[in-house]
């Protein structure tokens, strides 16, 4: 049963702003597909319901300055039909296609997918490797962080209790990167992941100059692989080197068992969905 | 009555069917009739029990234990009635009659009184004036019991320590048995035996719609809008709680969003809890079973463990199948008595074997309980033969479809129980075809490989499955139809409409015999109104709801003959109807339409309403010898499945199948397909991915979230299926039952493509990706 709440909606993101500030306590909605789940089972304890989802000026997706913006309360339907997405945050973009069924993704928003804090948010590791900035606003000040330091456990994020998650900034790279994002779960479609990988690659000659690696799913907040990137920067790419590094994995995950899969098969997983993305990106590169 | 006696009394009937038998030419029968439901269905218009509102409705939700065995201490509303929609708080203390809605042994109170014996299990309804404050009034309830050690484990519950059900002395609900031949000898002397032990899970039907019933108190007695499979079960049982005559209660079936049994089980156990609560509140009821209500508290099909032995000869011969069936019936017996019964009798397969012993036992768990599900125990049982017909195959090193073609039943075999097959046994046929179809040796020649980390692979499986019930349980059906005077026709059925698309089928059958077009035809069916027709139930619905229909309009056609014949001067037998016309066959040009002659019917004393009663002519079983009369015909499906295998992660993805069955005359290739199609996605469902997880008997996955059905997305290409018309002399036009069919062998020829394809024979399902990739990991072949 959803619980008794006192639900307050707002057009002006200023006006949410200050009730934040006035009622800490208070829980945001954006889409509510998480949030009403979480409600109807009694896994968040909110009594007021902030319901952000009017505020229009938080819905865009901008090109400028070689940033892709994107406001928070996009829809993903919104992220998988946007061509600056699909060119220039391919792996957003990919991500955005395997995301959930239609009717939810019509109405889940980015901002509140990272919000959740699940650490199987599909969104999340290809922001981490696509080396996103989430931009925070508060009644008296903005603040920009890194995708990757936001999180600090399943459903905890760095946020302040007055805080808006208001704009997701991806940095354009240039065109030599290469990228893959893999899901992996218990059927074809409309799933949970029981593991998420995305890469993203640059090689030189037969080098790999960069590479970000990031998880989710796998530890209580999705994470960025860095034993496998420090494995392969700056080394020859052969297949002995790739599989290697894709065991590296495990130095970096923490999953557990729960009811989707064991802690066993995910790290089984995970290192077999780091050599494949991998490879994927080294597709008509890689030769040998 | 013995069978003879029966068909001596039925002789009319008898030749009704016989003659409608040797019909080859079809105006309505064997066509792709539109569904007559269709267009209401998608325009959002059917109207579904939540949809029917009535004055003064109040709304009910059930109240369930958290502790899986324990005693009721006290059930209190606590600070419910302080809130102003607070209607009543109904427990067992109010059921007016007799708290027993077991189906076969009395073990089942509509609500828990003394004990609970499951964690889910209903213990008191919650009747409120608005459908959210029943939801939030529930949380309110004071439910105090005292918990008592449980127990979950089968192997554990048959030494007894804990009982589930103290007054019946034991968790064992009872044992069955099929014997043939002397099995111990066969295995000692056969060339081959191969043993293993298989298990199945549960799975639930998730039905789009979830469990309801609404009950409104009038005229002396209570009418009951209810989706359920079997109206006159649902009469019976909401008598017998209420203590009020059968003729009080009035059903009526309301659009049904799917069925597969399960309502079979549930909507009568529904329908006595809302009864329950109109009766106490003297107001309409309507309870409906919210999704996490039906996953914690509505049946599942039962989890089985199987140890399976089976013999061959170097000829390729069967010698002898050997198995032990357990099957986990939870909390109360409800059908557990006839799935295993089901189980044990088809555990050969459907193969001639000379020697079997079969062994079945049922028990109590403290979990919840298990009940009808598309197949009845029998899917489990196939797995476990098929699987082990490829075992004996690989070892005897006979191509799988080989092997079992030396060994199918064909007409005057005689089946585990030594019942003679005179004739309706097309799967041999079947098997041919769809080893030919699929391009069987080339693929089983060719597949196994591992290609960029995958690997494909081809199984085959055939299953056999008796219509309707099992052995000399009676078992009839019967049909009312009234023709308006202006021709119009309605028919009165107990046949429920549940999505099958029965109801458009059994219309097809009348307009046959009556030679006039399905718009003329009204079906009221699914009521306690018309006359006992049986379940819904059992691949029964268009086959044994049809004979009826075709009986009673036959009556209809001769009396409709006699009255044209002397308006057309010509004898009755040259009287033919065909598209609305009553003609002379010799004479075509002397003709009357048929609302003239329904007309003159009407003035010349010919009677216009008939019954189509007809009673199955069944054997005996002989429960001592464990041998004799099983079911009244057979239907035999094959499927052949391509599957491809991810070998790292274990992820299967089923490519193709290829289908074939023995259902006899096939009233509506479009509604036979579809069928066959949905079962063929349960199938795989089942096989897969659906896992009911329980800890402690409390079901950790109670929503779609974690409860995987397939989507479209697993959907596989499904070639039109292969129909051997293998005529049953009881059926209407030949037809026997499909609706189950397809599934039945699902689970055992994807397992024996995974086996092609990887080499690991899956001996469980749900065989999830993570169980074959520790099998994989185990045979060491990533």
């Amino acid at each position: 049963m959803i619980p008794k709440v006192e639900y307050y909606r707002f057009k002006a993101l200023d006006d949410a702003l200050r009730f934040l500030r006035q009622y800490p306590g208070s829980k945001i909605l954006a889409g509510g597909t998480d949030l009403v789940v979480q409600l109807r089972s009694g896994k968040t304890a909110a009594r007021k319901l902030v319901d952000i989802s009017g505020i229009d000026e938080l819905r865009y997706i901008r090109d400028e300055d070689g940033y892709i913006r994107i406001g928070a309360l996009t829809t993903i339907e919104e992220l998988k039909n946007s061509e600056t997405v699909r060119d220039h945050a391919q792996l957003l973009w990919k991500a955005a296609n395997n995301f959930a069924v239609w009717q939810i993704r019509n109405i889940a928003t980015i901002g509140g997918n990272i919000c959740n804090a699940s650490p199987a948010a599909d969104t999340v590791p290809p922001l981490i490797v696509l080396n996103a900035r989430l931009r925070l606003q508060n009644v008296d000040r903005q603040r920009e962080i890194k995708v990757e330091e936001f999180f600090k456990g399943p459903g905890e994020t760095v946020m302040e209790k007055d805080e808006i998650l208001t704009e997701i900034v991806i940095p354009k790279k240039d065109s030599g990167w290469r990228y893959s994002f893999i899901k992996l779960g218990k059927r074809h479609s409309h799933i949970l992941s029981i593991v998420n990988v995305a890469v993203g690659l640059k090689t030189y000659k037969d080098m790999i100059e960069d590479v970000i690696v990031a998880l989710g799913s796998v530890a209580p907040t999705p994470v960025r692989a860095r034993s496998v990137e420090d494995y392969l920067k700056n080394h020859r790419i052969t297949r002995t080197r790739l599989e290697e590094a894709s065991q590296q994995v495990v130095k970096d995950i923490k999953p557990i068992s729960d009811i989707r899969a064991s802690a066993e098969y995910r790290i089984e997983m995970s290192k077999i969905l780091v050599r494949r993305a991998l490879n994927e990106c080294l597709k008509n590169v890689f030769t040998t | 009555m013995s069978s003879t006696a029966v068909l001596q009394a039925q002789k009319d009937e008898y030749d009704i069917l016989r003659e409608w038998m040797k019909a080859r030419e079809f105006i309505y029968v064997g066509r792709e009739v539109k569904r007559i439901d269709a267009l209401e269905k998608v325009l959002g218009k059917s109207k579904y029990v939540e949809d029917h509102l009535v004055e003064g409705l109040t709304y009910a939700r059930i109240v369930k234990s958290s502790i899986p065995h324990g005693i009721i201490q006290s059930i209190k509303p606590g600070r419910a009635v302080d809130h102003p929609d607070f209607i009543a708080l109904v427990t067992s203390e109010d059921v007016p009659g007799l708290n027993q809605v077991g189906y076969y042994i009395p073990d089942q109170p509509a609500l828990a009184e003394r004990k609970v014996r499951f964690y889910g299990e209903p213990v008191a309804l919650i009747v409120a004036s608005k459908t959210r404050s029943a939801e939030e009034l529930r949380e309110l309830v004071e439910v105090e019991i005292k918990p008592l050690e449980a127990v979950f484990d089968p192997f554990e519950a048959l030494k007894d320590r804990v009982l589930v059900h103290e007054e019946h002395g034991s968790n064992i609900v009872l044992r069955t048995r099929v014997r043939k031949g002397d099995a111990a000898k066969a295995l000692q002397e056969s060339d081959y035996v191969v043993e293993n032990v298989y298990r199945a899970g549960h799975q639930d039907h998730a039905y789009l719609e979830t469990e309801g019933a609404l009950a409104i108190p009038m005229d002396g007695g209570m009418t009951l809008i209810l989706p359920c499979q079997y109206p006159h079960l649902a009469q019976s049982i909401i008598s017998r709680v209420l203590g009020v005559p059968q003729s009080k209660i009035r059903i009526i079936q309301p659009v049904v969003g799917g069925g597969f049994g399960g309502k079979d089980d549930m909507i009568p156990i529904v329908g006595a809890q809302a009864a329950i609560a109109a009766y106490k509140v003297r107001r309409p009821v309507l309870l409906t079973y919210t999704r996490e209500d039906s996953f914690t508290s509505h049946c599942k099909r039962d989890p089985a463990y199987i140890r399976y032995r089976s013999g061959a000869n170097k000829d390729g011969r069967l010698t002898v199948v050997d198995v032990d069936i357990i099957f986990d019936a939870g909390a109360y017996a409800n059908r557990g008595p006839f799935t295993l019964w089901r189980a044990t009798a088809h555990s050969t397969g459907p193969y001639e074997v000379p020697n079997v012993d079969a062994r079945g036992t049922l028990v109590y768990t403290n979990k919840i309980y298990q009940g009808s599900f598309r197949g009845f125990g029998n899917p489990q049982i196939q797995f476990a033969a098929e699987r082990q017909m490829d075992e004996l195959a690989e070892k005897i090193g006979l191509d799988p479809v080989e092997f079992r073609l030396k060994n199918i039943l064909r007409p005057g075999s005689r089946t585990s129980t030594n019942q003679l097959l005179e004739d309706s046994v097309g799967v041999g046929e079947a098997l041919a075809r769809v080893a030919e179809k699929c391009d069987w040796r080339e693929k089983r020649r060719n597949y196994g490989k591992i290609v960029d980390g995958k690997a494909r692979g081809i199984g085959v499986a055939c299953a056999w499955h008796g219509i309707s019930t099992s052995r000399g349980v009676p078992d009839w059906c019967n049909a009312y139809i009234n023709v308006g005077k202006d021709g119009g026709v309605v028919i009165y059925t107990g046949i429920v409409e549940i999505g099958q698309g029965s109801h458009t089928g059994l219309i097809q059958i009348a307009a046959e015999v009556l030679g006039i077009p399905p718009e003329k035809i009204n079906l009221v069916g699914g009521t306690s109104d018309a006359p006992d027709t049986g379940a819904t139930h059992g691949s029964r619905g268009l086959s044994f709801g049809g004979t009826a229909i075709l009986i009673a309009a036959s009556k209809i056609r001769k009396s409709v003959q006699r009255v044209a014949s002397r308006i057309l001067e010509c004898s009755p037998e040259d009287i033919e109807m065909k598209d609305g016309w009553v003609y002379s066959r010799s004479k075509p040009e002397k003709k009357i339409t048929w609302e003239e002659a329904v007309k003159r019917c009407y003035a010349e004393g010919e009677e216009m309403t008939a019954t189509g009663y007809f009673f199955m002519p069944k054997g005996r079983f002989d429960e001592e010898k464990g041998q004799g009369f099983a079911y009244i015909v057979f239907s035999y499906m094959v499927v052949a499945a391509e599957v491809e295998v991810d070998v790292e992660t274990g992820l299967t993805r089923v490519l193709k199948v290829w289908p074939a069955i023995c259902a006899g005359k096939i009233i509506n290739p479009k509604l036979a397909t579809t069928q066959i199609n949905g079962a063929i996605m349960q199938g795989i469902g089942y096989t897969l991915m659906e896992e009911v997880k329980i800890e402690d008997g409390r079901i950790l996955n109670p929503n779609f979230t974690d409860y995987l059905v397939p989507t479209i997305a697993d959907l596989p290409e499904i070639e039109e299926p292969i129909f051997v018309e293998d005529y049953f002399k009881f059926g209407p036009f030949g037809a026997k039952g499909l609706a189950e069919m397809a599934l039945i062998p699902i689970p055992a020829a994807i397992a024996n493509a995974i086996k092609n394809a990887v080499g690991v024979g899956p001996l469980e399902i749900p065989y999830t990706s993570e169980k074959l990739f520790e099998n994989l990991s185990r045979r060491g072949r990533r």
